[in-house]
């Protein structure tokens, strides 16, 4: 087996030395096999962190690399002060340098860098660390491979006079590395780095297309992260001014925090909420999509916003107990209904997408709110499930775009006769996110089954799950139009789309079948790392049991729920797959649909006879109720309640201070 | 083994209640309109009639659908009788719904479509409702197991009865009675047509029927769930709230689905949080004292 020091340096330096190396070399095809083999790499690496287990590392020359992540720091803060000056972006400048100033007084002023020096160990690679690098290694690299091919079919669209696909696969591949550091950092100014170096990226790849509107959104994800940022140096602040040590294990150490320390927490919190796309700072996420959906497709499953559900499950023992976890339980909760009910009125596939994830990631951080055994359990879970089929769901609303050229659901009417292939895997990714047997219906089931506790967030779920359905299904449902003819030729698209898209559909029905070995083998002990009280979730027979305490017979162990998993999934293959497979109909059993009569034609058209006898075509299109629930309506009130919900979040955390003074 | 006997007796007789229930319904209905109305076995008669009509359809992908279905709507009946996870198997049902949803959706005939569309917007109506039900089982039982309510000696309805309303509420939508039968109806009206069934016939459309018979059923038994203990009470209370819903059937017109989410999300949504309130608060008094 590699040494651990080579393993750390392969998930975070391989992605660096890769990402150099696309740069430099401009032919299409050796890049695309050097992106290849990091992918490989690192999936090989992240599978070594599994068999190795929980371990610490400091790098060898720490005052080297010390030095180093500072003066990136404030390279990457000057940057942002260049692209503020540059764009005449005055958010962007602002926040540039509220985090800049006061990163430098804490770091030279109060003499807090011998403090962040002293940290030991840089790094702490936990099991749910470890989850975290299986997810990015594995679905980002298949999002790499996936972009190698579509970023040649989007310049190839565009006309582009000079080729910028090196730039794009450098930010892209360097992503990953930015993760890995970010998720295995101790040291708060480690975890600074990282996350200051993830909002960068995401802001060059934002603005890749170089657009107007591209370069706006690019800006504003900019600026928000950057009000991140700031929250995140002020706690860093306090925490110094404590006297607590500069890292992860500092604040995790004594337990639950005591009352001083719950406003730092709470500031962290808020940082990875913003990062997460929370209401009210979940513009910056759907501005994202203007970018190339590899970008979105990296985004929203492996990369970034998982970087803010991260820190706040990582935070989960600090605020355990306090008001402050229920008010995240309700941030998270409500973000996940209003983002659901906004979802509905989307006519763009993306801002579905888009929609969708802001809604799940506040399920995650409403079960890190929540705070049992279980509901961490749920969490971690959700992280794993989300980033497969949300990958997938990503990329397959990048390839349809590259069959139609539209990203409007309208557009996508009767995919099924032109595109089979594209659709069925769509249609496998939608009812992965939210229909049983699949892990993220698992993870919802968990959630609503451990939110008793916290009543409220639980009646919130119930509503974004029946809005959930409405959005998935009307949205497959306009794939499904078809006119009454058999016989659709199946597409041929290129392999590195090919590859991935199936590689994502085995990984949804790999962790879902094997959802009680995913858990025994990795997620009980994330769970037992981020929490270490008892165990909600037993893996009996062929299915999960949640254990507690009745209040009929009050005996210990009494199970609670139970999910079947084997079972259903053998439902699903008799309901779904059989039927899909060998259902026949033969050609004379077709008829065209009902129109009182007045077709215009056989089964191969749907013109029938208007008035004056005018052959008209057949228009149907989606329910989207703009008027009611569209985002000029419910904005208003979303953004009102969720402000709301955050100052609530910070006034518990002040008045703790209060309260212990 | 004794789970397999129950789950085989389930899915054989369960067609069978849920015809003869189908064949009650069309006779009461008859009399309350000043009709004969056809012999109880009528729903039989229609069935075997349809199983021998040629196959036609509009599209492969419908008939995929409508399969899940009637699978989908058995696997719910068997999670009831089996006495399984409440909460899965309201998402079961879900599931069950959404198929015939996208089975409607599967073609390109507007009736359909309109149906489908109104479907989903059904099912946005009735499954808050079902999942509150669902957290209301928790709240008095502390867990979302169906045995426990059997081992319970307290009926669900003592405190659950304001969910319970709810569920009469819903009710009427799951078996499509006026005034909530949008996506298709019993009665022929010329709008719809049959809306979501338009595009179905002959034998498909007899496996149509034939998942209707088990969703009575089902919605009956989480009815009856509400005095499970002794449980032909419950059953009294069931075939009592199926009879109620035909006398509304006939009293009430059929209303727009604007109209249905309003309806039942300001009267049944707040029923259900204020009976969770309820529990929570009696909870947070019993913690104090």
């Amino acid at each position: 087996m590699l040494p651990y020091n080579w393993m750390m340096a392969v998930a975070i330096l391989l992605p660096v030395v890769a990402a150099v190396l696309v740069y430099i070399i401009r032919q299409y095809h050796v890049r695309g096999v050097i992106v290849i083999l990091a992918a490989i790499a690192l999936i090989v690496n992240s599978i070594l962190f599994l068999l190795h287990g929980k371990d610490t590392f400091s790098p060898a020359n720490a005052q080297m690399w010390n030095m180093v992540v500072t003066v990136l720091d404030y390279l990457i803060l000057l940057f942002y002060i260049y692209v503020g000056i540059s764009l005449k972006n005055w958010l962007v400048l602002i926040f540039a340098l509220t985090q800049i100033i006061p990163l430098a007084w804490l770091e030279f002023g109060m003499g807090g860098s011998a403090a962040l020096a002293n940290v030991n160990p840089t790094f702490v690679v936990d099991h749910l660390a470890i989850v975290m690098t299986l997810v990015i290694s594995i679905v980002g690299s298949l999002i790499c491979v996936f972009a190698i091919r579509y970023m040649y079919d989007h310049e190839h669209h565009q006309h582009l006079e000079k080729s910028r696909q090196s730039r794009f696969l450098f930010w892209l591949v360097l992503f990953l590395g930015a993760m890995n550091g970010l998720v295995f950092a101790n040291n708060l100014i480690y975890l600074y780095f990282f996350w200051e170096l993830t909002t960068l990226i995401c802001f060059q790849l934002i603005a890749h297309d170089l657009t107007k509107e591209a370069i706006g959104n690019a800006a504003r994800a900019l600026w928000m992260n950057s009000i991140g940022g700031t929250a995140l140096i002020i706690a860093m602040i306090i925490l110094f001014a404590k006297d607590v040590p500069m890292s992860l294990n500092g604040i995790l150490s004594g337990g639950v925090a005591s009352a001083v320390l719950l406003l730092p927490v709470a500031l962290m919190c808020f940082t990875a909420m913003i990062k997460a796309a929370q209401l009210p700072f979940q513009s910056w996420l759907l501005g994202a999509m203007v970018a190339p959906t590899p970008v979105s497709a990296l985004l929203h499953s492996s990369t970034m916003v998982k970087a803010g559900v991260y820190l706040v499950l990582r935070l989960a023992p600090a605020f355990a107990g306090t008001r402050l976890s229920v008010m995240i339980a309700l941030v998270g909760a409500f973000t996940f209904m209003a983002a659901s009910g906004l979802a509905i009125s989307q006519t763009t596939g993306k801002r579905v997408l888009a929609y969708s994830t802001i809604a799940n990631l506040g399920l995650i951080i409403a079960c890190a709110g929540i705070n049992t055994p279980l509901a961490i359990t749920a969490a971690i879970l959700l992280i794993i499930f989300h980033a497969v089929s949300k990958g997938l769901m990503f990329l397959c609303a990048g390839t349809i775009e590259h069959v139609i050229w539209s990203r409007e659901i309208e557009d996508m009417e009767g995919l099924a006769a032109k595109a089979p292939m594209i659709t069925t895997i769509t249609a496998i990714g939608m009812l992965s996110m939210f229909l049983p047997p699949f892990g993220m219906l698992l993870g919802k089931w968990m959630a609503l089954e451990s939110a008793s506790v916290i009543p409220l967030a639980a009646w919130l779920f119930v509503i974004a799950s029946a809005a959930g359905i409405v959005f998935w299904a009307k949205w497959l449902g306009r794939l499904l139009q078809v006119l009454p003819k058999l016989g659709s030729k199946i597409e041929s698209l290129s392999l590195s789309y090919t590859v991935p898209l199936w590689l994502l559909v085995l990984g949804i029905f790999g962790v879902g079948i094997g959802v009680a070995s995913v858990y025994t083998g990795l997620v009980q002990n994330a769970v037992a790392d981020v929490i270490s009280s008892g165990q909600a979730l037993a893996v009996q027979g062929w299915g999960l049991t949640v254990n507690g305490v009745s209040a009929v017979s009050s005996t210990a162990n009494f199970a609670v729920g139970n999910y079947p998993v084997w079972p259903l999934f053998i439902v699903f293959a008799i309901a779904v797959l059989i039927p899909f497979i060998f259902v026949a109909i033969k050609p004379g059993e077709l008829r065209p649909v009902y129109m009182c009569g007045e077709q215009a034609g056989g089964t191969d058209t749907d013109e029938w006879y208007s008035t004056a006898d005018v052959k008209t075509k057949v228009q149907l299109g989606g329910y989207y109720f703009q008027g009611v629930l569209g985002e000029a309506a419910l904005n208003p009130w979303t953004y009102t309640l969720s402000i709301v919900l955050m100052v609530i979040m910070f006034a518990v955390a002040l008045l703790a201070i209060g309260g212990a003074l | 083994m004794n789970a397999w006997i129950i789950a085989i007796v389930t899915v054989i007789v369960a067609p069978f209640i849920g015809g003869f229930l189908a064949g009650i319904d069309r006779r009461i209905t008859a009399r309350l309109q000043g009709r004969f109305g056809p012999p109880i076995l009528q729903p039989f008669y229609d069935f075997f009639k349809l199983l021998g009509k040629s196959k036609i359809a509009a599209s492969r992908l419908q008939l995929m659908w409508i399969y899940a279905y009637l699978v989908l709507m058995i696997t719910a009946l068997l999670f009831l009788v089996l006495r399984l996870d409440i909460l899965l198997m309201m998402f079961i049902l879900g599931f069950a719904g959404v198929c015939f949803a996208l089975g409607g959706f599967s073609s390109r005939s507007p009736y359909s479509h309109l149906g489908a569309n109104r479907e989903l917007m059904q099912m946005l109506a009735y499954e808050p409702v079902l999942l509150f039900l669902a957290l209301g089982v928790y709240a008095q039982n502390g867990s979302f197991l169906i045995s426990q309510i059997y081992a319970s000696p307290t009926p669900l309805i003592s405190r659950l009865w304001p969910i319970f309303i709810a569920l009469l509420v819903i009710l009427t939508i799951k078996l499509r009675k006026s005034p909530f039968d949008l996506s298709t109806s019993h009665h022929a009206h010329q709008e719809l047509v049959k809306g979501i069934m338009t595009e179905y016939s002959g034998p498909y459309y007899a496996l149509i029927e034939l998942t209707e018979w088990y969703e009575i059923v089902l919605v009956l038994g989480i009815v009856s769930l509400f005095v499970a203990n002794p449980l032909w009470v419950g059953i009294i209370i069931a075939l009592a709230a199926y009879v109620l819903e035909l006398f509304v059937d006939n009293i009430t017109a059929r209303m727009t689905v604007g109209w249905m989410v309003r309806f039942v999300w300001s009267v049944g949504v707040t029923l259900c949080i204020l009976n969770l309130i309820w529990f929570w608060v009696f909870a947070a008094f019993k913690g104090v004292s």
